[in-house]
């Protein structure tokens, strides 16, 4: 393994920050930034490890999903509403490899908007409903439930 | 790049206060510090001291300036000539001073404006201070707000602001606007839940039943207060003409408190019912659910806003790569609020 590793040279950069250049520094706007870029390596580091598992779990519950979703077939997907070209799409680019994760997203967020707007089937709300949920709990366990601070 | 991101000159600022106040002598600026927050503008405050008929004087200034980049894309004058209005209409607004819109005497516009004393919370109001100041906060934030609500806007001197055509226009308008701020920040990606909230905007607008002047980020954070209550109300760059549902809806956000207390001021619908009484006006419903989904959907497009800015360089803000950590709970008031959960 090569040394150091990202993770260590984020650390090693957090200690600079923090030691070499925080007393350095005289205003109060300068130190606010620099305690923010202390925060933000630590968020880097933490994502370095957790971002992968959280875009494999994407990829796989955005898969399954279109699947369960061209199982329940035309019959529950009416032509007019356009989500069968959605569909379509969607199953084409999760067959790509890597799966075309941006092309399954913007599929998602025609379902999505079928569903606020009452325009799905129920049985298909209930397929996007429950990724949506999934995807909030995903969310929130990699990003936290913060406050506002802007 | 060194004039890109130059702060603030003292000198140069020093000269040009000199140029605007003629009649004053020995102008000195003092205590020259940048603000953090205010990410739509880079905020200083300094002292200007100066003699005038034999007597020395200070005042504590503010200075916004146009950022190189940031969370907002808005206009300095407009932002300037409405709080000049507010603060004629006697609202609790700072004093603005001067407008500066030749960008080559400080590389970019800025105005200057009294600097009001108090403090001000970051989000919520503070839980830690006194249920006295709270009570005296919140009852100012909604008289504020009935006021504002009061005004007219052609008396004001605010045509600039864009009289709606009809009373169909403010939502209209509002999620066309942010729609389009979405598309154009989103960066490629596709953000499922914002798409379906701009499409349900779009498809369920509603209808004002009359057109005020809207602060357009009227919340908790955005005043200084001290224990007798609120002393100015700031952050003026995003005022429209629209519907008055706008900023009580925005006010009264669960993103701004998670617990029952409307931006952790008063529980929910004893808020609602205060801003009847102030104002004299009916809650609408549906016309309030409607901006509170806007709300949410325009503030996580600002969240996008940012977070472009810093990706493509046009801010080093290191407070913009934590906006993507507000995204989840946005996205959950609106996956809740549109039934897609």
């Amino acid at each position: 393994m090569l040394r150091p590793t990202l993770n260590e040279v984020i650390s090693g950069m957090q200690r600079t920050i923090m030691e070499a250049l925080l007393p350095e520094l005289s205003s109060p706007y300068a130190q606010g930034q620099a305690m923010s870029a202390i925060l933000i390596l630590s968020h880097a580091a933490m994502a370095l490890e957790s971002a992968p598992a959280y875009d494999a779990a994407e990829i796989k519950d955005l898969r399954a999903t279109f699947a369960a979703l061209k199982r329940l077939g035309n019959k529950h997907i009416s032509k007019k509403s356009g989500l069968r070209g959605a569909l379509a799409g969607a199953i084409g680019a999760s067959a790509k490899n890597p799966p075309d994760r941006r092309a399954m997203e913007a599929a998602m967020a025609a379902f999505a908007t079928a569903v606020a707007l009452g325009d799905a089937d129920e049985s298909v709300a209930r397929h996007v409903r429950g990724y949506i949920r999934r995807n909030l709990e995903r969310s929130l366990n990699l990003l936290g439930n913060s406050l506002p601070t802007a | 790049m060194e004039e890109k991101v130059a702060k603030l000159d003292q000198h140069r600022l020093t000269e040009y206060l000199k140029q605007r106040m003629p009649h004053a002598r020995e102008h000195r600026v003092v205590g020259l510090k940048r603000l953090s927050g205010g990410s739509s503008r880079e905020t200083y405050a300094f002292d200007l001291e100066w003699s005038e008929g034999g007597e020395k004087r200070t005042r504590p200034m503010i200075g916004r300036r146009d950022p190189t980049g940031g969370l907002l894309k808005t206009e300095r004058e407009r932002e300037f000539r409405v709080i000049a209005a507010m603060h004629r209409a006697g609202l609790k607004v700072p004093e603005p001073l001067f407008l500066e819109l030749d960008a080559s005497v400080m590389d970019r516009p800025f105005f200057i404006m009294d600097r009001a004393p108090g403090r001000t919370g970051m989000g919520a109001f503070p839980a830690a201070e006194a249920e006295s100041t709270r009570a005296k906060v919140a009852d100012d934030f909604l008289s504020e707000l009935a006021r504002l609500q009061s005004l007219d806007y052609r008396e004001c001197g605010l045509e600039i602001l864009g009289p709606p055509k009809n009373l169909e226009d403010p939502a209209r308008v509002q999620a066309a606007h942010w729609s389009e701020v979405y598309e154009r920040d989103r960066m490629g990606e596709h953000y499922p839940i914002l798409s379906a909230a701009f499409a349900w905007l779009k498809a369920n607008p509603v209808v004002t039943d009359r057109v005020v002047i809207v602060h357009g980020d009227y919340r908790s954070g955005n005043y200084l207060y001290d224990e007798n209550g609120i002393i100015a109300m700031l952050d003026w760059e995003l005022a429209h003409l629209g519907d008055p549902m706008e900023d009580l809806g925005w006010a009264s956000m669960m993103f701004w408190g998670r617990d029952e207390l409307a931006g952790g001021l008063m529980e929910r619908e004893a808020f609602y019912r205060m801003y009847e009484q102030k104002t004299g006006h009916r809650v609408d419903r549906k016309r309030l659910f409607f901006y509170q989904v806007l709300g949410n959907a325009k503030m996580a497009v600002i969240c996008l806003s940012g977070i472009r800015d810093f990706v493509e360089g046009r801010t080093s803000d290191s407070v913009m790569p934590f906006l993507e950590l507000l995204m989840p709970r946005l996205f959950e008031d609106l996956a809740n609020q549109l039934r897609l959960v």
